[in-house]
C-alpha cells in the first residue's frame, strides 16, 4: 500500500506520540508507585493488601460478579441475537436499534432508575407481593443482586450486538444441514453456532466481564458502601484516604484481571479448533 | 534605546503583577453552595476590599493535599475545614495562630467558636446539629438506640465511617447503648450484629432523600445542613429530639502558615464573622451562624442550627479524639461491618 514503511510510520506517528505521552506515560508514573516500598522496587505493596480479609472479600465478588454477569449475558445474547439474525431485515435493523438505544442513554440514569424499580414501594416488589410470593416487600437495593442487575443491563447490549455480528457471519445453510443430519438443538448449539460464533463470544465477554470489573456508576449506586467492588474501593481510597499507592495497587490488579481474561478467553477458544 | 524600552515594560509587568498578587486572596471551601456562598459574602467581600478572591473547592482530602503540597509557598491563604481536618493541618505544622485582636468580631462568637482546637490555630464560624430525620407517618423515634431497634429493622441508614457524620452517629448510639469508649469497640460490635439490618451506608445526604421519599429508608442521621432537602418535600419527615441529646460539628477558618498575605486574610475572616454577614449567611441558610449576636426570625431558624441554648447543648465529638482514632476505627468497622 505504502512506497515503503516509512510512510506508514509516519502516519501512526502522531497517535503514537499522543498514546505514549498523554496515556503511556502517566499511567506507567501512576502504577509504577504501585511496586515501591520505601523507595524500593517491591511486591510487599501486593502482600499487605492481598492479606486485608475485607480486600479478599471485595476483590472475590469483583470476580464473582463479572464471571455472572458475563455468563448470564452470553446466554441472554445467543437467545437474542439467533432470534435478531433470523427476523426480516426490516424488524431487524428496529430490534437492533432497540439494543443499541440503552447505550446512547447516560449510565447515571439508567442505573438510577434501578433505585425506583428495585425499592420497597417498586414494580419489582409489588409483583412479588402482589403474587403472594412474600408477605412483606423484601429489600433488594444495596444487594449483589442488584448490583448483578445493573451490570447485566449496562453491558448485555454489547454481547449482543458481538453475537449477532459473529452470528450473520454464520453460513444460512450449515444449520439446517446438521438438523437434516439428525443433530437435535443442543448438538447444533454445541457443534455448530458456538465454533462458528467463538470469536464473537470472546470479543463480547471480554468487553463485558471487563467492563463489570471496572464499571463504577452501578456498584457506587446500587450497592454503596456495603456491598464493595474493586472499582468503589479504589474511589474510596483516593477521595477518602488519599492513598495513591493502593489505589495504584487496586488499578494494577483491575488491568491484570482485564487481560487475564481476554487471553484466557481466547485459549478457550483456540483449544476448541 | 529600543532594548531599555522592553527592560522598562518587562519592569512594568513585574510590578503590575506584584502589585496584583498583594491585592488577592486565595480562599479554599467547601464546593457545597458555593455559588449562593460567592453571591452572599465572596463577591460583596470584593468590594469592600477592593481585591480580587479566587475561590478554590474541592473535597477536604483534595483541599488539604493542597496545602499541604505547597507547604513551602503557600497557595491558599484562607481555608475553612472541619475541626478535626483543620487539627490534623495544625498538627503537620501547616497553620498559622490567629492573632485574635485583629478580629474584630471575635469577642461577639459564641465560647465554643473562640478557640476549637487550641493554640488559637482556627476560628469557628458555623455550627450544625446532626440528630434523627424520620418519617413521623410510620414510626417514632425518641432514642439513638432506636436505630438498632427490632421495629426499625431493614429500614434504617446509617452515615458512612468515611464521612463526619459517621464518628458521630456512633458516639451517640454508644451513649445510647451505654457504652463509653472512643475506641467505640462496642458500639462498631452491636452495629455489625445488625448489619444485614441496615439497608446501607450513606455517603452523601443527597442519595438518601429519595431512599426515605419511597419508604426504602425511614430513619437516618442527618446533618442539620441538609434538612431543608427533607423538610420542603411533601412528606411527613420529623426532626429527632433523642433523650440522649443530638450531637454536631463545627466548621472552622484557617490561616496557612507563612502565607505572606495576612493582612487580607485576616480582614476577610473578620467580614465573615461579623454580624452583618452571618445574618446574611443565615437568612440565606447556607450555614448556621458562629456569631451570637445574629437573630434570624423563627421561620428561618426553622432550618437552622441556632441560639445559644441548643448549640450549648450539641454532645460534639473532640477534634482530636477523632483524629487519634479515626484509623483504628475504619479497620475495625471494615472488619466487622462490611466485610
Amino acid at each position: 500500500m505504502f512506497q515503503n514503511n516509512r510512510e506508514g510510520l509516519a502516519l501512526a506517528l502522531p497517535a503514537a506520540v499522543f498514546t505514549a505521552l498523554l496515556f503511556l506515560l502517566p499511567v506507567g508514573i501512576l502504577l509504577s508507585e504501585a511496586f515501591r516500598v520505601d523507595g524500593q522496587w517491591s511486591l510487599q505493596g501486593y502482600v499487605d493488601f492481598a492479606v486485608k480479609p475485607l480486600n479478599q472479600t471485595v476483590f472475590l465478588r469483583t470476580l464473582k460478579l463479572g464471571f455472572l454477569v458475563a455468563s448470564v449475558s452470553a446466554v441472554i445474547g445467543y437467545a437474542s441475537a439467533f432470534c435478531i439474525v433470523n427476523m426480516d431485515a426490516k424488524s431487524r435493523g428496529r430490534v437492533f436499534g432497540l439494543v443499541v438505544l440503552p447505550l446512547m442513554i447516560s449510565p447515571v440514569a439508567r442505573t438510577y432508575a434501578w433505585i425506583v424499580i428495585l425499592g420497597r414501594t417498586g414494580i419489582v416488589n409489588d409483583a412479588i407481593v402482589g403474587l403472594g410470593l412474600s408477605d412483606t416487600p423484601i429489600r433488594i437495593l444495596f444487594t449483589e443482586t442488584a448490583v448483578f442487575l445493573g451490570l447485566l443491563q449496562l453491558f448485555l447490549p454489547l454481547m449482543i450486538i458481538s453475537l449477532v455480528s459473529a452470528m450473520e457471519n454464520l453460513p444460512k445453510d450449515v444449520i439446517p444441514a446438521a438438523r437434516v443430519l439428525g443433530a437435535n438443538w443442543f448438538q447444533v448449539f454445541t457443534k455448530v453456532i458456538l465454533p462458528l460464533t467463538k470469536d464473537g463470544l470472546v470479543m463480547g465477554g471480554t468487553l463485558v466481564f471487563t467492563g463489570s470489573l471496572t464499571a463504577y456508576i452501578p456498584p457506587a449506586i446500587l450497592g454503596g458502601s456495603k456491598v464493595l467492588m474493586l472499582e468503589t474501593l479504589l474511589y474510596q481510597r483516593v477521595n477518602v484516604a488519599n492513598d495513591f499507592v493502593s489505589a495504584g495497587i487496586i488499578a494494577t490488579i483491575l488491568i491484570v484481571m482485564s487481560f487475564g481474561a481476554n487471553l484466557l478467553l481466547k485459549r478457550i477458544a483456540a483449544a476448541r479448533k | 534605546m529600543k532594548r531599555l524600552f522592553a527592560m522598562g515594560a518587562a519592569l512594568a509587568l513585574i510590578a503590575g503583577a506584584a502589585n496584583a498578587q498583594e491585592n488577592k486572596l486565595t480562599i479554599s471551601v467547601y464546593s457545597f453552595g458555593t455559588d449562593a456562598m460567592t453571591a452572599a459574602v465572596f463577591n460583596p467581600f470584593e468590594e469592600v476590599c477592593g481585591c480580587e478572591v479566587v475561590v478554590e473547592t474541592g473535597n477536604s482530602v483534595e483541599r488539604m493535599a493542597k496545602i499541604e503540597a505547597n507547604a513551602a509557598n503557600p497557595v491558599i491563604d484562607v481555608a475553612v475545614m472541619s475541626t478535626q481536618d483543620a487539627l490534623s493541618l495544625a498538627r503537620k505544622g501547616l497553620l498559622q495562630p490567629l492573632d485574635v485582636s485583629k478580629l474584630s468580631s471575635y469577642d461577639d462568637l459564641y465560647e465554643a467558636a473562640k478557640d476549637p482546637i487550641g493554640d488559637n490555630m482556627a476560628v469557628g464560624y458555623g455550627f450544625y446539629a446532626t440528630s434523627i430525620v424520620y418519617r413521623s407517618d410510620l414510626v417514632d423515634i425518641d432514642s439513638w438506640a432506636d436505630l438498632l431497634s427490632d421495629d426499625l429493622k431493614g429500614r434504617v441508614a446509617l452515615p458512612n465511617i468515611t464521612g463526619t457524620q459517621g464518628p458521630l452517629t456512633l458516639y451517640m448510639l454508644g451513649q445510647a447503648l451505654g457504652y463509653d469508649d472512643i475506641s467505640f469497640a462496642d458500639t462498631i460490635g452491636a452495629v455489625a450484629e445488625s448489619a444485614d439490618d441496615i439497608v446501607t451506608f450513606y455517603s452523601r445526604s443527597s442519595e438518601l432523600v429519595q431512599l426515605m421519599m419511597q419508604e426504602e429508608v425511614i430513619a437516618a442521621p442527618v446533618g442539620r445542613f441538609a434538612w431543608s432537602r427533607f423538610s420542603g418535600s411533601d412528606f411527613p419527615f420529623k426532626w429527632a429530639e433523642p433523650k440522649e441529646g443530638q450531637t454536631g460539628g463545627m466548621n472552622v477558618m484557617l490561616m496557612t502558615k507563612d502565607n505572606g498575605n495576612e493582612e487580607l486574610a485576616y480582614q476577610f475572616m473578620d467580614y465573615w464573622l461579623s454580624t452583618e454577614v452571618q445574618t446574611r449567611v443565615a437568612e440565606l441558610k447556607l450555614d448556621s451562624p458562629a456569631n451570637a449576636k445574629v437573630v434570624v426570625s423563627d421561620e428561618i431558624a426553622e432550618s437552622l442550627t441556632y441560639g445559644a441554648d441548643l448549640i450549648n447543648s450539641l454532645n460534639m465529638l473532640d477534634p482530636a479524639a477523632i483524629i487519634d482514632n479515626r484509623d483504628a476505627w475504619l479497620e475495625r468497622w471494615n472488619e466487622e461491618v462490611i466485610n
